[in-house]
């Protein structure tokens, strides 16, 4: 495996952090955290890649044939479902803080702000 | 198998199981049923959770594979739950304060679908299935269902507090679970495996690896964010501060605290090979911990809102449960694994009597309940108790932990260690009984520091029976009261099968005590800043002048990143990380 998976994936990271960091709209930052997870889906697929190999499905192949790793694929499903959830869930949440508050500035919903002095 | 292994899937299946029928049920059930079943599913949990434990404990770790794929040849397909005596412990303890948080919240949520309970259920099934697997993928999936029901719980009132708190929760503990992922994808890199002893084994064969320490640095940050050490821990004082109280009473009693717990088990059984995590565990994570230990205290020290408050102590003493767990030896987890407990029961009256206070005095703001509690005195003395408990008394099961914690920090030759536990517990332990002798005495007329923290307004339903409240939380002052000493030799045994699930240990000595000095002496410390704050109008102006004017610069740079902002958390966040990478970088 060559080292540019594990390059796109710190870069996809890096730039999902720095998006999150300096947001104003919580829609666009529940967007960068996608960017952030969308890191992990490259990382693994990149950890269970083999060049040359097949799909992981034997239906036309006989056994033996050099395939990519099923397992990382697995877990990249379960963290797409996973992923889905938190996503639908901030949204769901944005929407109601919206309703209550008329903004998505994660500056003016702050809890607890402490501005004295 | 053994037919008690073949109860382990239980404790997790059997919440879960319950949680869906009372969904699909839920608009036929009676009133108060969701109730009685959710409090007797959590009592099952933990009863069984005590057996397995009990069982362990004689006769060595239980392991039941899930589907019957045991290991063949050395390979490990199967996904597996690994029941050692001090993981079915921990999560015995994790059922019972369930219960008892279910009993304070009954008659809580004006509901007919049980939403709550379910969500409750769900929790409880991801925080036994995360103690007591052995496989780092399912250790993510449990996280993370931990994670979404924790953030559901903390939004359940959709206020606009709750939600602001629940977003900057929700997206901290989101970057912490893709981390998780991420090192769970190194390790599976190096090792082909995710099973925790395959993982060990193959750590220990890679030696100094670059992919195995970034696997830890990451797995490691991820942990901590959810278990909310410096500096990772910003989200917590949002989110337990509008959390729900019967919610906060899980999240701070033992939610964050297994967090802890699972670190300590992946640096025993998966990255004990690596040099390069040990030395960051007994470098950089001692020290983050006496930060999180003096800065939660004094954080806690300047708050008014109680539950802000009791948030702000929880850092602190999660900083002591790291520097415990740090030192990586058997007595410093022995003393993690005790002070979990011990932390868990005292601050889970705690929240609860924080909740009693917003049901009875309609505020959760120190200054502005102050005199409302007079006549209630069964509250009072269990608060004054509970703050003498928090700030290091040498009574009970949290001070076992914390002279465990002294003990393995003696190990560690660093004076500055037992100073930071000292001073984090007694400033705890001091902020609750400032909090105590003004609400329920009416002292403190004139307010220091806390008078310029911020607050909020909030109550809860006023018309549940205090005698069911207080209940439970007596309960837990009563366990938090128990003599844990005899339990040395038991935990002593517990934490070397948790280093080694696979030895049943012949005789382990029992881990000796220090002295209560330490402990009187956070005593000492709490009462006597505790009665300055109360008195403060009796002493003389300039006496008071003087200590304010010191620690307002202090306050003042503690308070500014706690802003509220989730950017700014996210940046810390990148700050723990590169100050990870630096250290490794230094070794």
């Amino acid at each position: 495996m060559s080292a540019a998976p594990w390059l796109v994936a710190a870069l996809l990271f890096a730039a999902g952090v720095f998006g999150i960091v300096t947001s104003r709209n919580f829609i666009h930052l529940v967007g960068c955290l996608s960017v952030c997870q969308s890191s992990t889906y490259v990382l693994l697929l990149g950890v269970g890649y083999r060049w040359g190999a097949v799909a992981p499905v034997f239906y036309d192949h006989p056994p033996g044939t050099p395939a990519v790793d099923p397992v990382v694929q697995a877990l990249v499903l379960t963290d797409i479902v996973v992923g889905a959830t938190v996503t639908a869930l901030l949204l769901a949440m944005a929407v109601r803080v919206h309703d209550k508050t008329g903004t998505l500035d994660p500056q003016a919903l702050a809890p607890f702000p402490d501005r004295r002095r | 198998m053994t037919p008690v292994a073949s109860l382990a899937p239980l404790t997790v299946a059997g919440p879960l199981a319950v949680a869906a029928a009372m969904l699909a049920l839920a608009h036929a059930l009676p009133r108060y049923v969701p109730d009685v079943i959710a409090i007797l599913t959590a009592l099952g949990v933990a009863a069984i959770c005590a057996v397995l434990a009990r069982h362990a404990l004689e006769h060595g770790a239980l392991v039941y594979w899930f589907g019957g794929w045991r290991p063949l040849g050395g390979v490990v397909l199967g996904i597996g739950f690994g029941v050692d005596p001090a993981s079915a412990a921990i999560a015995s303890f994790i059922g019972l304060l369930f219960a008892a948080s279910l009993v304070f919240a009954w008659g809580y949520f004006d509901e007919v679908h049980a939403h709550f309970h379910v969500l409750m259920l769900l929790f409880l099934a991801a925080m036994v299935g995360f103690c007591l697997t052995r496989d780092l993928f399912d250790l993510f999936v449990w996280f993370e269902v931990m994670s979404v029901a924790a953030f559901a719980l903390t939004a359940y009132q959709l206020e606009a507090p709750s939600l602001a708190g629940a977003l900057n929760f929700t997206v901290t503990n989101s970057l912490a679970s893709f981390m998780m992922l991420g090192g769970v994808g190194l390790v599976y890199a190096r090792a082909g495996v995710l099973d925790f002893q395959a993982h060990g084994q193959a750590v220990a064969r890679a030696g100094h690896d670059p992919v195995i320490a970034g696997a830890f640095c990451l797995l490691a940050a991820a942990l901590m964010i959810k278990g909310a050490t410096a500096p990772f821990h910003f989200w917590l004082s949002d989110a337990h501060a509008v959390a729900p109280s019967p919610v906060s009473v899980i999240f701070s009693g033992a939610m964050v605290a297994s967090a802890l717990f699972v670190l300590a088990k992946l640096g025993l059984q998966v990255f004990a090979g690596s040099a390069d995590a040990r030395a960051l565990m007994r470098g950089l994570f001692v020290g983050l911990g006496a930060v999180s230990a003096v800065a939660g205290g004094l954080m806690a020290w300047r708050q008014r809102h109680l539950k802000r408050m009791l948030a702000f102590s929880t850092i602190a003493h999660l900083g002591v449960m790291l520097m415990g767990l740090a030192s990586l030896t058997a007595t410093g987890v022995a003393g993690l694994v005790v002070y979990f407990v011990g932390h868990g029961l005292v601050k889970g009256a705690l929240f609860m009597l924080a909740g009693v206070l917003l049901a009875t005095g309609q505020s959760i703001d120190e200054l502005r309940l102050r005199g409302r509690g007079r006549g209630q005195w069964a509250t009072g003395l269990a608060m004054a108790l509970a703050g003498i408990l928090l700030g290091g008394a040498p009574w009970g099961v949290l001070d076992t932990g914390t002279d465990l914690v002294h003990a393995a920090a003696g190990g560690l030759a660093r004076p500055w260690i037992a100073a930071a536990i000292v001073l984090g517990a007694g400033l705890t332990g001091a902020a609750v009984l400032r909090a105590c002798g003004r609400i329920f005495l009416g002292l403190g007329p004139q307010a220091g520091e806390e008078a310029h923290s911020p607050t909020d307004e909030e109550t809860e339903r006023a018309d549940r029976p205090l005698w069911l409240m207080l209940a439970p939380c007596l309960l837990l002052l009563a366990l938090a009261l128990l003599p844990a000493e005899a339990a040395r030799g038991l935990v002593a045994r517990a934490v070397a099968m948790l280093a080694d699930p696979s030895a049943i240990p012949a005789r382990v000595p029992a881990l000796g005590r220090t002295s209560a000095a330490l402990g009187w002496a956070s005593t000492a410390l709490s009462l006597s800043i505790a009665a300055f704050a109360l008195w403060r109008e009796r002493l003389p102006r300039l006496l008071t002048g003087v200590a304010d004017r010191a620690t307002r610069p202090l306050f003042g740079v503690l308070k500014t990143p706690h802003s509220g902002l989730v950017g700014d958390y996210v940046a810390w966040i990148g700050v723990g990380l590169a100050a990870f990478s630096i250290a490794l970088a230094l070794r």
